[in-house]
């Protein structure tokens, strides 16, 4: 009997450390505003003589290399190995004609940028997402498992989570080549693997990534981090996406300019 | 119905953007950016669909032959960003709705829109952002 107390009493103190342990993590669930470039326009509504503007939170789109408390050092662009270069190049000289994400392709990671929702559980997260591509999800293990060996290779990749203090790491690997992972031509392999960090900075998101790619990079490409506020804007289905305009474009011109 | 088209020089208002849920291809790639124009008609359709959404209106052009229009305009998310619907321009579906924006520089009847006035008078209209970054 004594025996029997003592296994029950030991296995309340381990459930009651793994609770501990589980609450001692930052909650990153929720709903959060969008992290990436968004159309540069306001809205000027007029109705019956009154007028009102109406502006895009805008305030997560760019990196802030210098401000976020627990970021590591970043670097404003990759770094190709020599032999890559040129292909770089011609893919941002013609981005606006070749760039997959223009013809409804999935951005992948990390282009896809930080989740819109977070759902947080004790043995997964899962990442939601909206994208004119469709609206992806991440199911990203926490329990220790490692990385699946027999699974596709995708756009999202094959991701397992830990936590690292208060910071959650997600390591995604096994992804397709067919996408850039930033929108200047920047080009991968297969082998490419990004490391994503999420952490709270009072009630906002913090999230940086950062791309290896031993095949065409010459070092790991740390991304500014993105500082990103909580929304209560609910998540939608995203219509479907039909590109026509490729066909009509008449010059190389990138978006944003002139 | 009828279509009335004017051109003027604009300050240039770029609606498309570079990664991935805003990204689309160069406005100034396909429409020319340095004039504006205007369209008066019949709105005829409504496609609430990415990466633009569509607007399809017939309008009387010179010598009265009816020409059929289409605008695109920001994506289906940035509309419901500043609050706004599918319901808000299908309304208007049968009546007679003003349109300014910028022409395609092949000059076929497409552009995109930069404003509308719906036949009860609101005017929705893209503009700068102040937003420095």
């Amino acid at each position: 009997m004594l025996k029997r107390r003592s296994s029950i009493l030991a296995c309340a103190v381990l459930m009651s450390a793994t609770a501990q342990t589980q609450q001692s993590h930052p909650d990153l669930s929720g709903v959060w505003s969008y992290a990436i470039d968004r159309a540069p326009a306001a809205l000027k509504k007029e109705v019956n003589g009154v007028v009102t503007i109406q502006k895009i939170d805008q305030s997560a789109r760019h990196g802030d290399a210098t401000s976020v408390a627990g970021a590591l050092p970043s670097t404003p662009k990759p770094s190709y190995k020599p032999e890559h270069l040129a292909k770089v190049k011609d893919l941002f000289d013609h981005e606006s004609k070749v760039d997959p994400v223009f013809y409804c392709g999935k951005p992948g990671v990390p282009r896809i940028g930080s989740p819109r929702k977070i759902v947080q559980l004790p043995n997964e997260t899962i990442f939601f997402y909206e994208d004119i591509s469709g609206d992806p999800y991440r199911v990203i293990p926490t329990d220790g498992r490692p990385h699946r060996v027999n699974a596709n290779p995708s756009h999202y990749g094959d991701s397992v989570g830990r936590w690292e203090g208060q910071v959650f790491v997600v390591d995604s690997r096994n992804f397709l080549d067919d996408t850039w992972f930033g929108e200047d031509g920047y080009f991968h392999s297969s082998e490419m693997r990004v490391i994503e960090r999420l952490w709270k900075v009072g009630d906002n998101l913090v999230w940086q990534a950062t791309v290896e790619d031993p095949v065409v990079l010459t070092a790991p490409w740390v991304m500014p981090p993105r500082l990103i506020r909580p929304s209560t804007e609910r998540l939608e289905e995203s219509p479907k996406c039909v590109e026509t305009d490729g066909s009509k474009l008449l010059n190389n011109d990138h978006h944003l300019q002139r | 119905m009828r279509q009335r088209i004017s051109v003027w020089p604009v300050a240039v208002l770029l609606m498309s953007a570079a990664s991935s849920v805003w990204a689309h291809h160069s406005p100034s790639a396909i429409f020319d950016m340095g004039s504006r124009i205007s369209v008066t008609g019949t709105l005829t359709k409504i496609d609430w669909i990415n990466p633009h959404i569509v607007l399809a209106m017939d309008a009387r052009g010179d010598g009265g032959k009816t020409e059929h229009w289409t605008f695109q305009s920001n994506p289906p998310s940035w509309y419901r960003s500043v609050g706004l619907a599918r319901a808000d321009f299908a309304k208007a579906i049968g009546q007679t709705i003003t349109v300014e924006g910028v022409r395609a520089r092949d000059r076929t009847p497409f552009g995109y829109m930069q404003k509308i006035v719906l036949p009860d008078g609101t005017s929705l209209e893209l503009i700068n952002s102040a937003d420095p970054k």
